[in-house]
């Protein structure tokens, strides 16, 4: 955690934890006027973790339904990919990222692109607001509805 | 060989793939719809890549997806199972386009042999008795009636385009021709966009027999005896067995070579069936699978040969190691399709398995994806496992077939496992006296 000058703001920490519950994230980041906070937890989830495992033992009380690959997202800014690929930030290489943590986005504005067969794929805010999550790493491939970012609508 | 392949398909052949992978070293990566993300083949691969939404043609139809999920995985080749992407020529193309190998014969031999004209064709060319009909597509009704007066009624009005049923109509007379071709043309139109048809004679009480084959691409070919698949409803195989009950040695090895031979000619690569109408000791070509089989459990189960392993090292440019006189026919094997199906009414049973206790024992193998707590999308095809059996004679495994489905249990939904209970106890069941009308004739009887 960046701990910004100054004592940390314990009610922004308690509402980005309220936040991660509600979302099912992972972890949030965000940065207002230079003070950066990130909230956590561990969890393990993933595809192969799951390989091995005895199936009755797993395949506990379910979800019907569409699920993807990810953990179950219920934030409505949640931008999920809509292919797989591979997913890039920016623009170029070195160039700066398209959208970062606290920007402002409008609806249309590209913040992610996807190549996926040799073709890039830009990927536009589905609604305008602030960047609250950016869940990828720059060449990171992603599946399909997975989480890509989440833009608090506004 | 290949370092990581990528299976294009789900459920039982999805698992039935990674097995063989495992057993060849290979690291496997599976891929799937939103809805598949708890299924086993996605649990037991290596990898897994969510590719789409539900419907098919958004995941397990859709190659960009596919190849993007081969590129961030690294895969070296995709192996399509059977069904979605098998039979698609152009998605063999692509993958070639993209130094993927398909695993599967060439796109060209993949294309010949989807087209049921250029299939029969081929066929004649390569010296396989073929069913008396129209040489090529009927133009109009004065052709069609000439054309089966001269092969005899009942004739099969059949779409080029066809298959799983779709857009065939039988003609006992001439007065049922003209309906029989517009019924035809309909359905063809509708399922597969091309209202190609054609006309052939109509055999009264045949059996479904076919012929595995496996070929190198280089010239070499072998053959692994018969599966007799008679017993069908509504043209959708239910239960396989090898080897057929109606065939003698002579007959087998007569079959055998003159397919192997065909298959020689063509230099075809890969696993394939040559399927046949057989009656009154004459096979007639229906048409060839490019492709891995259903019921290729119960070739493996008597011969001891996993097709699939062949089926990878061959695609991996390998020759053929295995001979003629290297495969030997041991004993009897049964398969049963167990599918999420109403047993009487056959409508589709999607929903939760409750309580899923395989049977075991000696000579009884289950391939299925199924477990307690899965539920069965209501997206796709409703075979939910495959129960096959061996023993060294047809009796024995009739007895042993008998035990291992009254130890299946499936709860939560319906399964056809009673009807396997019911045909068990048939005579003609137990004598081997079926064609490919018994079982509609005994279901509407029962």
């Amino acid at each position: 955690m960046t701990e910004p000058s100054g004592s940390p703001d314990k009610d922004l920490i308690r509402e980005l934890a309220k936040l991660l519950d509600e979302t099912g994230l992972t972890e949030i980041e965000i940065e207002v006027e230079g003070r950066k906070v990130r909230v956590a937890r561990n969890v393990t989830v993933s595809a192969s973790a799951a390989a091995g495992a005895f199936p009755a033992e797993v395949a506990a009380p379910r979800i019907h339904g569409e699920r993807g690959a990810g953990e179950e997202l219920h934030h409505p800014g949640t931008v999920v990919s809509p292919m797989v690929g591979t997913a890039y930030r920016a623009p170029a290489p070195g160039a700066p990222p398209f959208v970062e943590v606290g920007n402002k986005v409008s609806a249309g504005q590209t913040i992610l692109i996807i190549e996926a067969m040799k073709t890039m794929n830009h990927i536009p805010a589905p609604h305008g607001g602030t960047v609250l999550a950016v869940l990828v790493d720059d060449g990171q491939p992603v599946e399909y509805a997975e989480p890509l970012a989440v833009i608090e609508k506004g | 060989m290949f370092d990581k392949i990528l299976i294009a398909n789900r459920g039982e052949i999805a698992l039935r793939i990674e097995r063989a992978c495992k057993e060849l070293g290979i690291a496997t990566v599976a891929v799937h719809s939103t809805a598949d993300a708890d299924a086993m083949h996605v649990r037991l691969a290596d990898e897994s890549v969510c590719i789409g939404a539900p419907p098919a043609k958004d995941s397990y139809l859709n190659i960009p997806q596919i190849v993007s999920a081969c590129e961030i995985t690294g895969a070296d080749a995709v192996h399509p199972g059977y069904g979605f992407l098998a039979e698609n020529a152009r998605f063999a193309e692509i993958l070639e386009e993209h130094q993927l190998t398909f695993i599967g014969p060439s796109a060209e031999h993949v294309r010949l042999m989807g087209n049921k004209i250029e299939a029969k064709d081929t066929a004649k060319k390569l010296g396989l008795p073929l069913v008396p009909g129209s040489d090529g597509p009927i133009t109009d009704l004065k052709q069609a009636r000439k054309i089966a007066k001269d092969i005899g009624y009942p004739v099969l009005v059949k779409a080029a385009a066809g298959g799983g049923g779709r857009g065939m109509k039988v003609a006992n007379v001439e007065d049922e021709l003209e309906p029989a071709l517009a019924t035809a043309r309909i359905e063809a139109k509708t399922a597969f966009g091309d209202d190609t048809v054609y006309l052939e004679k109509y055999l009264v009480h045949p059996r479904h027999i076919e012929i595995q084959v496996l070929g190198d691409g280089l010239g070499n070919a072998i053959h692994l005896g018969e599966r007799d698949c008679s017993l069908q409803r509504r043209h959708q195989k239910l239960w396989e067995e090898a080897l057929s009950p109606a065939l003698n040695d002579s007959e087998r090895a007569g079959i055998g070579e003159t397919v192997a031979n065909a298959v020689r000619k063509l230099r075809y690569r890969g696993v394939g069936t040559v399927e046949f109408l057989y009656e009154g000791g004459e096979f007639y070509f229906i048409e060839m699978n490019t492709r891995l089989q259903v019921e290729h459990t119960v070739t493996e189960m008597i011969t001891g040969i996993d097709l699939v392993i062949e089926q990878i090292r061959i695609a991996s440019g390998a020759p053929l190691t295995l001979a003629q006189e290297d495969i030997r026919f041991n004993g009897h094997a049964i398969e049963c399709r167990i599918n999420a199906e109403d047993p009487r009414t056959f409508r589709p049973s999607p929903g939760t398995i409750t309580h899923f206790h395989p049977p075991g024992g000696l000579g009884v193998r289950v391939d299925s994806g199924a477990y307690a707590g899965y539920t069965i999308p209501p997206y796709y095809d409703s075979l939910i496992g495959k129960l096959i059996v061996h023993a060294r004679t047809r009796n024995e495994c009739l007895m042993r077939l008998k035990r291992a489905l009254g130890e299946f249990v499936v709860d939560g939904i319906e399964t056809t496992i009673p009807l396997f209970k019911n045909l068990i106890a048939q005579p003609d069941i137990a004598d081997g006296q079926y064609d490919i009308h018994w079982l509609e004739t005994y279901l509407a009887r029962s």
